[in-house]
């Protein structure tokens, strides 16, 4: 940039806060009325929310009695106080509920460093996951180590919403990779092949796919081949996974020049050589919104496993506010329940706004 | 006579059924230099993406230093080693440092470790006169700076061969001769270079032959001085009125 522009002061005059506010919101008669009522409006709401929330609100534990009786109409979230173990772990055993949740804050801080630049290597990354899955599954299972065997049947809560999410992504994003490799191979019947089984995937229902999967496929399959209902869900959710974000990454590479494939070849590159170095890293860079985006959508979905019987953190907390001593208190739940899907989208979200920035998406 | 560097005999290439190169017969030495030229459309770059087998030829023969180029992968790869090549939009990598760009083929593809092809990649840089921006990313360069850096790139996995495919074509006209000097550095240094530009002034300087090329034919090859002084086909001639013309 050149250095002969007019200097311009740093800092603007500073403006009064008055002077603002009245040219912003109150320029005119007509204005200023509409200020005045809509700020009269969000103060009752916020109001309302507070008073409801957090002033005329119930916290104690085991004060059901005392929510039925309040004549001011709070928030009962002594349901949440009471019966939170049921939302975080499910039917998970009382007694060995703390090795839910070690495995739990296990999972995360392996999602947590898996975001850091400096696990980003074709070993750190997959030796990272690999002790993180069984880290959680000795945990979760038992059986060794002293430690008494829960069955998968009796996983439930948080833990297994998490667990369901990070085994889907992980199995689904080299599935995806190689789907969209396969769907762009030179070989005409293995792209149209491919193509074949995205487009029929996608087009089945989710749901569909896991009932298949959970129900259906112990009868086709040979015994010892079938594993547990929970693999078979998730190995299921997964290939639904790979089909979405598989187009995602080809939509990723058909975005780069072709300059980029051929400056590789004339360098001498072999296949995965450009793949791995070239095509791939540039592909998810283009791809990363939308990517981004997909997670946020399996992580939600996996609620949808509740059909085949078991109860991931929305469905416990239906569970844990449906007995006759606390369905008076539903609402409270939903919104603990939606706190949590809240917490681990947002940060899913920021961490891609993060990367997008680090990535430099859309600078070039 | 030594074995040629390329050697291209009964040569042709179709789009469909566009036959956009006819018989093409052609040997370029060790050591010499080529420029190709010719109206847009006549196969130049074609001629040149199908010496390292950026596109297919359909029939006949093309030999880079008696390598002949078939559908065996590995010859394929080693000839792409031994032959640099420089495109018209430079195709830098764009997530990857100048250094990385220049690193990262001779140790994946020539297993020379990282240490020593940084050092040369340095030397390579230095020669095209950036070793400065070793550590920026291609988007903060010149155009001009970019097509060095390319440059560089080819160089640093040691090729006998330089494919120059209208290198100086995407740059602005002040970034011309920046770039030119590099090449006729090179040139200077013995390297087996073929060219497609239309950079007539450096054609005149360094090359030994020069090809003129329409409708996918070699229509007229000769040295410089005869080529543009008295030039024996009509095209040609056209041809060459034309590019002085403005």
């Amino acid at each position: 940039m050149p250095a002969h522009h007019p200097v311009i002061p740093a800092e603007l005059p500073r403006q009064n806060v008055l002077t603002w506010l009245r040219s912003r919101y109150f320029a005119t008669r007509r204005d200023a009325a509409v200020t005045i009522v809509f700020a009269a409006f969000v103060a009752w709401i916020l109001w309302s929310l507070i008073g409801w929330a957090l002033l005329d609100a119930t916290f104690a534990p085991n004060a059901g009695e005392v929510c039925r009786e309040d004549l001011h109409g709070g928030a009962c979230w002594s349901v949440v106080s009471t019966r939170w173990r049921i939302v975080l772990f499910g039917l998970y055993p009382f007694e060995e509920q703390w090795r839910s949740a070690i495995a739990c804050i296990v999972m995360v801080i392996v999602a947590v460093l898996s975001c850091l630049p400096w696990f980003w290597s074709a070993k750190r990354l997959p030796l990272l996951w690999t002790a993180g899955f069984a880290i959680f599954y000795v945990l979760m299972r038992g059986g060794f180590f002293g430690l008494a065997e829960v069955t998968e049947q009796n996983w439930g809560g948080l833990s297994l919403t998490i667990f369901i999410f990070a085994a889907v992504s992980l199995l689904g994003m080299p599935l995806a990779i190689v789907f969209a490799l396969l769907r762009r191979s030179s070989l005409p019947w293995i792209a149209r092949t491919m193509a074949l089984v995205i487009d029929v995937i996608r087009s089945l229902p989710l749901l569909s796919i896991m009932f298949t999967f959970a129900i259906v496929l112990p009868f086709v399959l040979p015994e010892g081949l079938t594993g547990d209902k929970l693999y078979r869900v998730i190995v299921g959710y997964a290939l639904f996974f790979a089909c979405y974000q598989a187009e995602i990454i080809r939509g990723g590479m058909q975005a780069l020049p072709a300059g980029q494939e051929e400056a590789a070849k004339a360098l001498g590159l072999g296949y995965w050589h450009r793949i791995g170095y070239i095509i791939l890293p540039q592909a998810f860079r283009n791809a990363l919104p939308p990517t981004i985006n997909q997670f946020v959508i399996t992580f939600k979905e996996t609620s949808l496993v509740t059909i085949i019987g078991f109860f991931d953190v929305m469905a416990s907390g239906r569970a844990a506010s449906g007995t006759a001593d606390w369905n008076f208190a539903v609402v409270e739940m939903y919104v603990f329940v939606g706190l949590i899907f809240f917490v681990f989208v947002f940060s899913l979200s920021r961490y891609g706004a993060y990367l997008e920035r680090r990535l430099g998406v859309g600078r070039r | 006579m030594t074995e040629p560097a390329i050697r291209i005999a009964s040569m042709h290439k179709y789009y469909g059924s566009f036959h956009a190169l006819k018989d093409i017969n052609l040997e370029i030495a060790k050591g010499e230099k080529v420029v190709i030229c010719g109206p847009s459309g006549s196969g130049k770059s074609t001629l040149i993406r199908c010496i390292n087998r950026l596109e297919e030829h359909h029939s006949g023969v093309i030999e880079v230093n008696g390598t002949p180029l078939d559908d065996n992968v590995d010859n394929i790869d080693e000839i792409r080693r031994e032959a640099g090549m420089v495109f018209q939009n430079f195709n830098l990598f764009p997530h990857m440092t100048v250094l990385e760009n220049c690193t990262l083929a001779p140790v994946l593809a020539r297993k020379i470790d990282r240490g020593a092809a940084e050092e040369t990649a340095m030397r390579y840089l230095a020669r095209v006169k950036i070793p400065e921006q070793a550590h920026k990313y291609p988007g903060e360069l010149s155009g001009g700076q970019q097509q060095r850096v390319a440059i560089a790139r080819a160089l640093c996995m040691a090729p006998e061969i330089m494919l120059f495919d209208e290198p100086t074509s995407a740059l602005d006209p002040e970034m011309i001769s920046e770039v030119l000097d590099v090449m006729v550095g090179l040139a200077e240094e013995g390297m087996t270079m073929v060219c497609v530009t239309h950079e007539m002034g450096f054609a005149r300087q360094v090359a030994d032959r020069v090809i003129f090329m329409a409708e996918g034919r070699i229509i007229e090859q000769a040295p410089p001085d005869q080529f543009f002084d008295n030039p024996q086909n009509e095209r040609t001639r056209t041809f060459l009125s034309q590019i002085v013309g403005h």
